[in-house]
């Protein structure tokens, strides 16, 4: 009679294993084994040979166009996370400070582009960076300029600027979470010892920040790296990047294996990145244990 | 001893709550003062007061003859260990209690030995390098305490540091606080609910409930001479008898007319009262020297380590009477006959 109850213990047991580490298994890791594995098979022509080689990798390495964009990519998408660090702080510091409601509410209209449609957002961009778009002609309504600036339009600056507005949200929420874990008990410890508001602000908030500042870089430039749509859409004839010309060997140039090998060196930068990111923050963080 | 700090016709309110009621209080130089009272008593804001983390709506804060009630935290020659201790995570100990120093620009070299003589006033010589996430209760609160007295300034704020350790590292704590005191002759401002702690530390203290202060005097003045039914109920187990207050401190009380000592605070006649007896004042048979007696029956008799309490019914009334313990036990037996004795100056009155 015990031993029923405890049978159909371990079979629902043995579901949520299976649930828990087999998601993963078949629908993250397969894939990327799926890539790992095509990007050892090569194509001439328009015919797949299905025989291991290095080829693929080869060509990243000697071609002359690769490597170049490859750092000029992660260049960008470095200035992306500079500047959603640099516009998110003051405001995830902003709402942090806010009381009650006020602060949730605010919290909730910043994420409301995170649900908005990608494409909408990038049209809505589209048109205020444009030449003719509406940020040229209140300059020139304005009579700052007499003709339409062209550094921000359909090239790398552009590119720099729709990302950054696209990611800055996911800035915003882990320094504002990071900010909101810090006790206001610290802060007054600090005034009562002598500090002034901006030494308590460098001393005792920035560096029990740093964590959320972290891994909010780590995000926007694991999201920023891995887009190819934006700058298709922004970037013009030189706003050339990485993600662009994989989605070109999958698409135009119909190169599956180049492609999948173009991939597996992003995704390694991505995970460089993200070990980056965990060694410095768990560093910061660890402090709090 | 001079005036530091004096309170003057304090008030606060939370919306709708008062939470201070016009609170008048001098704190003198180099004394320990603590306050005492239950929790919502108002002897928290009281010190977020002093140390400037909340505003007073009504009154002043006298230091040197200047209000300082408005004054910016960082503007007070006040020190505070918090309750939660709010030591810096990212820092070091020496990081943490070289805090004060740093941000006044003194000179490093400066800081380091100023850091090294507190850290050793506070035996935390050796711990200079962790981080207070490496640290035992106990020692984080020697950090708090070393971090609080590094700047010498005139008054050291202490709220509740103690309520977090178990017992016996409480004891050890109260101690060594009091040696500190003595050692560094700063003024200490000390909050607790902990009356035992109060007892056991202070040169002075000051009873709250209410938003008010009841009672300010040494802790002997306190505990055996209270001025209200609340200080008497608040420092163990009084025995209070209820009665009607008669002529020069006199009570009629359902177990007879008892006459208390009387010192001007007690009620006038015709009031109700209760005459307040401490168990360990009353002993057991007629003793020389008493003036009460009264005859009952003991109805309990419980051993509780250094001490036996006894609870003996007299007319209706229990009485609850400490007596030493002894090894071989007390010669009393629950259903005993007994007299019970005590003297005058043990018999307080105050106002029911």
């Amino acid at each position: 009679m015990t031993a029923k109850p405890i049978e159909a213990d371990r079979i629902w047991r043995g579901i949520a294993l299976l649930a828990a580490y087999g998601l993963p298994i078949f629908f993250i890791l397969l894939p990327l084994c799926g890539f790992l594995v095509y990007s050892l098979f090569w194509v001439e022509g328009t015919e797949l040979h299905y025989e291991l080689t290095l080829v693929n990798y080869r060509r990243f390495f000697t071609d002359e166009i690769y490597v170049p964009v490859l750092r000029q990519t992660v260049v960008l998408c470095l200035e992306v996370a500079g500047l959603c660090i640099a516009f998110g702080y003051p405001v995830a510091y902003f709402l942090s400070g806010l009381k009650g409601r006020k602060k949730y509410t605010l919290l909730m209209l910043l994420l409301v582009p995170l649900l908005m449609s990608y494409i909408i957002k990038m049209y809505a961009i589209r048109s205020i960076l444009g030449g003719n778009g509406f940020l040229n002609r209140s300059l020139i309504a304005l009579g700052i300029i007499d003709q339409p600036l062209t550094f921000f339009v359909f090239n790398l600056n552009a590119v720099l600027l729709t990302l950054s507005v696209l990611l800055l949200p996911f800035a915003i929420l882990p320094i504002f979470l990071s900010l909101e874990r810090i006790p206001k008990n610290l802060l007054e410890a600090s005034a009562d010892l002598g500090g002034s508001n901006a030494q308590s602000f460098f001393r005792v908030i920035l560096p029990l920040s740093l964590p959320g500042v972290i891994s909010a870089a780590t995000f926007v430039f694991v999201l920023a790296i891995g887009d190819f749509l934006t700058p298709q859409m922004v970037g013009g004839q030189s706003g050339f990047t990485f993600g662009r010309i994989i989605y070109s060997q999958f698409g135009t140039a119909f190169n599956w294996p180049f492609g999948s090998a173009l991939s597996v060196i992003l995704a390694a930068v991505v995970i460089v990145a993200i070990l980056v990111g965990a060694r410095f923050g768990g560093e910061k963080a660890g402090v709090h244990r | 001893m001079a005036v530091l700090l004096e309170l003057k016709g304090v008030g606060k309110a939370f919306g709708a709550t008062r939470v201070l009621e016009h609170i008048d209080l001098a704190v003198e130089d180099g004394e320990f003062i603590t306050i005492l009272g239950p929790s919502g008593s108002g002897k928290t804001t009281i010190l977020r007061m002093i140390g400037g983390f909340t505003q007073p709506d009504q009154g002043q804060i006298l230091l040197d003859g200047r209000d300082i009630a408005h004054d910016p935290i960082n503007r007070r020659p006040f020190n505070t260990v918090f309750q939660d201790y709010a030591l810096f995570p990212h820092m070091t100990v020496a990081g943490n209690v070289g805090y004060g120093l740093k941000v006044r620009g003194t000179a490093n070299a400066v800081i380091k030995q100023r850091v090294g003589e507190v850290l050793d006033l506070v035996q935390l010589g050796s711990l200079a390098a962790r981080y207070p996430a490496q640290l035992s209760g106990g020692q984080r609160q020697r950090v708090a305490l070393a971090r609080a007295i590094i700047c010498q300034p005139r008054l050291i704020l202490l709220d509740e540091p103690l309520a977090a350790l178990d017992v016996e590292l409480r004891k050890q704590m109260q101690e060594f606080l009091k040696d500190i005191h003595r050692e560094i002759k700063t003024t200490f401002l000390f909050v607790t609910h902990d009356q035992e702690e109060a007892i056991a530390m202070a040169d002075r203290i000051c009873v709250m409930n209410y938003g008010k202060i009841l009672q300010l005097g040494s802790p002997t003045e306190v505990y055996y001479r209270p001025h209200s039914e609340f200080v008497a109920r608040f420092f163990g187990d009084n025995n209070l008898i209820e009665g009607v207050a008669g002529d020069r401190g006199s009570v009629a009380t359902p177990i007879g007319t008892l006459p208390c000592a009387a010192d001007g605070t007690e009620p006038a006649a015709g009031a109700k009262a209760f005459a307040v007896i401490r168990p360990e004042a009353i002993r057991i048979g007629n003793e020389p020297g008493a003036n009460t007696v009264v005859a009952g029956q003991v109805s309990s008799v419980n051993f509780g380590g250094a001490a036996t309490v006894a609870v003996v019914d007299v007319a209706g009334v229990p009485l609850r009477v400490k007596l030493p313990s002894r090894a071989e036990g007390l010669p009393l037996k629950v259903g005993d006959r007994v007299q019970l004795a005590w003297r005058t100056e043990d018999c307080r009155l105050v106002a029911a």
